[in-house]
């Protein structure tokens, strides 16, 4: 796909100067802005006044690992934007990756270390100093390596060396219970590849050579794996591309931003995505598309899911389901994916499975515009390995019930606010004897912990990455200090380096900070080819600072293919939905905010203010429901609604929405903080509280699309805040359209496709 | 000629869409609704660069809001075809602005580059201009807006903050634009180059929906994108000569 080579990653980016590392030392005078009238009396070198000086590093706002680069003035950063060398974002960025300094400038950050001084939950908190903080963390790591207890480290998703380290702290220890916790860290399409492909690995989806895109439930314009990229893949399949314009589906039960910029957006009943998948494979194996040896074995397989019973069973039209079976088998590069709600029932795995086959079937494995397999990371971890699914943090609240965990030390992670309710998390944490939270923010986790150690925002420290899912091609980033840490806060890596010198632990770790453990695992890159190119490491690791980025434009050469035994155990079953149709008459559609993420951009005020794509709501969140639904229910746009699960209710506001199933109502993950800080809290409820515990029995991953809820009137108004004036055109022609065939290759479509119709008099 | 016949034949001659013999630039955008996903990330984009205030959930029920660009949405038919079409409207920088017209103080006017400024320290807060504009993009100040400690270290020191009573709106990040400028008037004095200045929302627009450049130029990639069969106006009867050109969207109108 991309033209990117080696030598584009290392190419200096930016009008103005770019540099290395030396921004922690330029930005040291923001401490004391005051008593300098000029800050740099004797300035640093390479610096001017009134010239911006540019950062490369990379977005730690979500889980995508785009490259960013950072305009700082005056040693403070001003504005991020995408670092146009890194293959991921290509220079682009989302509105989340932008709100960035929003978390470093955040009024609400947590400034120095604290201890609890009042009860557990209380919030009140005393400060200390690090070599306290940090002592007695070690001295509770230590009583509980004598003791009968474990010691467990709960980490946001963490890739490259620092989860290394991480991994290397909790050897030392002598705890194996490290995990990382990401709520929407994508369980199930793992375990799917898994079985259909034989490796546990996220493949890269080659939007942007796709010809024709079949997504079932993933939202890939806002939350699928690596949002930006596919952005970029969708626009130049659009438009521009070296192919006719793409042609994009979407199959989802409430349409997303992914749903209407598609060409066509089918609702299916929840949970039955997978079984369509399969009846366009059956179709695209009876349209005589697929030739391969064992389609006597496929046909038997798909046998049951014609198109007349896959009609029956999903709600889509059986004339829909032929035709898409037949447009995917025809068309030059066709793409399958799922994922959102899709992935988020009972029978995920079973369904992205079916995805994958239909991949297969038509042919897409390894080519250009279908689904390509990323090389093993080249340093550090590529992050899943560790990561708990909900199973898994179940068996962590157990064990913390159980009293078998004596310290659990939980590094920016929030499993308080993105834990179901009825996981009872937060009651399990009570029977910790010992929690330490590594953490920016104050956030419903860290509110009870005893010991909070303060750690840096991603534009204050060291780290690497290896993003996930990658372009295909071995990738690895490096982020550096943007500016000089604003608050007496350290890196995660140091704090876990100090607290490994106070354990001892300096064999196993015998770094000083985390600058020198990269440069150390970095050798690794620099022997792979930097060592060729002459130079020694340092100019090679600053030519890597400099371009935030290294990679190597080479494609797998050992392709996986499907699993022969995927053919035999094809199949999707019905999903399973938690609480009866009789009293929960509504399907909830859980998905994640453009904004809020899954609620880390609530307490950035630009996120707050940030129109909701397709509601234009802020400050808030909200209910949808069809209108027909809301008509029979005598309820209004507006109206305060209870919404009741099996586990829980909340009242929220009632949004009428023109695209969403009758049975089905939606509401976004993000808002209903409590302890998030002033621009978060008291906003909203939040969803996830009153999600039932249901897995995937597959996977092991929430099945956060398996609840149902009823819908019931408070008789209350609400205040639900929308910037969009009225949303319909009113004949003003705003949004023109152009004939459907009108895409063609190259920018623009050709005037003569745009279809000519006479009207018989 | 008497002194009011001089005053009239200058203010004609300064509401003339075509009063510069020649402009050094025509910077101008296009849009293409077959990329824009609606996203919002040159919303945030544009707030980041251009210190927009954060007004507050009060102000924003009050219709207040301040994004310099913003994502319009409107509906099509009902369920289950019903469509959504997105549009992101920003200023226009028309050549036959509605808004310069009727400013009693001139605060905003075309300059040198074809761009419809506004000078913040000139404006009155008539409001009128926001009357006139047909595209609703001008937006006022009715507070003097504060940014809690320490948020008020990520403003950007190229572009000033505005004070209660003042209008403001897109500059297309004119702030870029001189900058380029000097930068290319340093270097031997050549012209600014395609693809050297970008605002902060082209530069972001992860479906690179936007495009970004000198109309001028005919080679540029902004020129190129014009000159597409699906290039339109909004609201084009009213012949204000934007220098915003959308990009029609593929596929049927439900209208």
């Amino acid at each position: 796909m991309s033209k990117v080579d080696r030598r584009d990653f290392l190419k200096l980016v930016g009008a103005g100067g770019v540099g290395a590392g030396a921004g922690f030392m330029l930005a040291e005078s923001i401490k004391h802005p005051i008593e300098h009238l000029v800050p740099y009396a004797v300035p640093p070198e390479e610096y001017s006044p009134g010239v911006a000086t540019w950062y490369n590093s990379v977005c730690g706002m979500c889980s995508a690992g785009c490259g960013i680069t950072v305009r700082t003035r005056e040693g403070r950063a001003k504005k991020i934007e995408g670092n146009p060398s890194h293959p991921v974002n290509q220079g682009r960025l989302c509105a989340l990756g932008q709100a960035g300094l929003q978390t470093l400038y955040n009024p609400d950050r947590i400034t120095a270390p604290m201890l609890r001084s009042g009860d557990r939950g209380s919030g009140s908190f005393t400060q200390t100093t690090w070599e306290d903080g940090l002592n007695r963390v070690a001295e509770r790591l230590e009583d509980a390596q004598r003791g009968s207890g474990d010691t467990y480290l709960l980490s946001r998703g963490v890739r490259g060396n620092l989860d290394n380290l991480l991994g290397l702290f909790m050897a030392g220890l002598g705890s194996e219970n490290l995990l990382h916790y990401d709520f929407d860290h994508p369980h199930s399409l793992y375990a799917a590849n898994l079985r259909t492909f034989g490796e546990e690995l996220l493949p890269y989806y080659d939007i942007q050579n796709a010809s024709y895109l079949l997504s079932f439930g993933a939202d890939y314009l806002n939350d699928w794996l690596s949002p930006v990229h596919n952005s970029l893949g969708f626009g130049r399949s659009r438009q521009g591309g070296d192919h006719d314009r793409g042609r994009f589906v979407q199959v989802e039960p409430k349409m997303s931003i992914s749903g209407a910029a598609a060409d066509e957006w089918i609702p299916a009943q929840p949970g039955t995505e997978g079984i369509l998948a399969l009846g366009v494979a059956h179709q695209l194996v009876a349209s005589g598309t697929y030739t391969g040896e064992d389609l006597a074995a496929w046909t038997s397989a798909l046998a049951p899911y014609s198109a007349a019973s896959v009609a029956a069973q999903t709600g889509v039209s059986s004339d829909t389901v032929t035709r898409l079976g037949n447009e995917f088998a025809r068309a030059t590069a066709p793409l399958a994916i799922g994922g959102g709600a899709t992935a988020g029932h009972t029978n995920a795995v079973d369904a992205l499975v079916a995805i994958n086959a239909l991949n297969y079937l038509a042919g897409t494995i390894g080519q250009a515009g279908g689904v390509i397999f990323n090389p093993q990371p080249v340093t550090g971890s590529g992050g899943h390995s560790r990561q708990a699914s909900y199973q898994a943090m179940l068996d962590l609240a157990d064990n913390a019930r159980a009293g078998r965990i004596s310290v659990l030390i939980i590094n920016n992670t929030n499993p308080v606010f993105t834990m179901p309710g009825a996981a009872r998390f937060a009651e399990a944490l009570e029977s910790v004897p010992v929690i330490v939270s590594l953490s920016t923010f104050m956030d419903e986790t860290t509110a009870l912990a005893d010991i909070v150690l303060p750690s840096h925002t991603y534009l204050e420290s060291w780290g690497d990455d290896i993003p996930q899912p990658g372009v295909g091609f071995s990738v690895a980033a490096v982020s550096q200090p943007i500016v000089a840490p604003l608050y007496n806060t350290r890196g995660t890596g140091d704090i876990v380096l100090a607290l490994g010198r106070k354990l001892e632990l300096t064999d196993l770790m015998p770094w000083a900070d985390t600058e020198e453990l990269l440069k150390f695992a970095w050798q690794q890159i620099y022997e792979r080819d930097g060592a060729e190119a002459g130079g020694d490491f340092d100019a090679f690791w600053r030519s890597v600072l400099q371009a935030g980025v290294w990679g190597e434009n080479v494609r797998r050469a050992d392709m996986p293919t499907i699993d022969p035994g995927v053919v035999a155990s094809l199949g999707v079953p019905e999903p399973v939905f938690v609480g009866s149709e009789i009293d929960y008459p509504f399907v909830l559609h859980t998905y994640l905010s453009t904004s809020m993420h899954d609620g880390r951009g609530a307490n950035l005020p630009w996120m707050q203010e940030l129109p909701d794509p397709i509601t234009s709501v802020v400050y808030g969140n909200w209910i949808e429901m069809n209108p027909a639904t809301a008509a029979e229910q005598g309820l209004k746009d507006g109206d305060l609604v209870q919404v009741t699960s099996s586990e829980g209710s909340l009242e929220i506001p009632l949004l009428v929405f023109p695209a969403i199933m009758p049975g089905v109502v939606a509401m976004p993950i993000g808002q209903g903080h409590t302890e998030y800080g002033r621009y978060a809290n008291n906003r909203g409820a939040n969803v996830i509280s009153i999600l039932a515990s249901e897995v995937d029995p597959a996977s092991g991953g929430l099945a956060s699309s398996a609840t149902r809820v009823s819908i019931s009137p408070t008789g209350k108004r609400a205040k639900l805040v929308r910037t969009g004036g009225v949303a319909r055109q009113l004949g003003r022609d705003i949004v023109q359209h152009t004939g459907t065939d009108a895409g063609t290759a190259g920018h623009s479509a050709k005037l003569n496709s745009i279809p000519i119709v006479v009207e018989s008099a | 000629m008497s002194f009011i016949d001089r005053f009239v034949a200058g203010w004609r001659k300064h509401r003339k869409p075509g009063y510069y013999d020649k402009l050094d630039y025509a910077w101008s955008m296009t849009i293409d609704l077959d990329r824009c996903t609606g996203c919002g990330a040159c919303v945030t984009a544009c707030q980041a660069e251009n210190n927009l205030a954060i007004v507050g959930e009060k102000d924003l029920a009050a219709g207040r809001e301040m994004q310099w660009i913003r994502i319009e949405r409107y509906w099509d038919g009902e369920y289950p075809n019903a469509t959504l079409n997105f549009i992101p409207m920003l200023c226009q920088h028309c050549d036959a602005a509605p808004c310069e017209t009727v400013c009693p103080v001139s605060a905003t006017y075309h300059n040198q580059d074809g761009l419809n400024v506004q000078v913040y320290n000139r404006c009155i807060g008539t409001r009128s201009c926001a009357v006139y504009c047909p595209y609703e993009v001008r937006y006022f100040n009715y507070h003097d807006h504060h940014w809690d400690t320490p948020l008020e270290q990520q403003l950007n020191p190229d572009v000033s903050v505005r004070e209660k009573g003042v209008m403001e709106k897109c500059t297309f990040c004119v702030q870029r634009i001189r900058q380029a400028k000097d930068h290319a008037k340093d270097d031997g004095g050549r012209r600014v180059q395609d693809g050297e200045v970008q605002p902060a929302c082209v530069q972001t627009c992860p479906a690179e929906a936007l495009v970004f450049g000198d109309r001028q130029d005919p080679n540029s990639q902004v020129s190129q994108s014009m000159s597409s069969p699906r290039a339109y106006n909004p609201l084009g009867d009213l012949n204000t000569q934007p220098s915003v050109v959308y990009l029609k969207k593929v596929g049927a109108d439900a209208d």
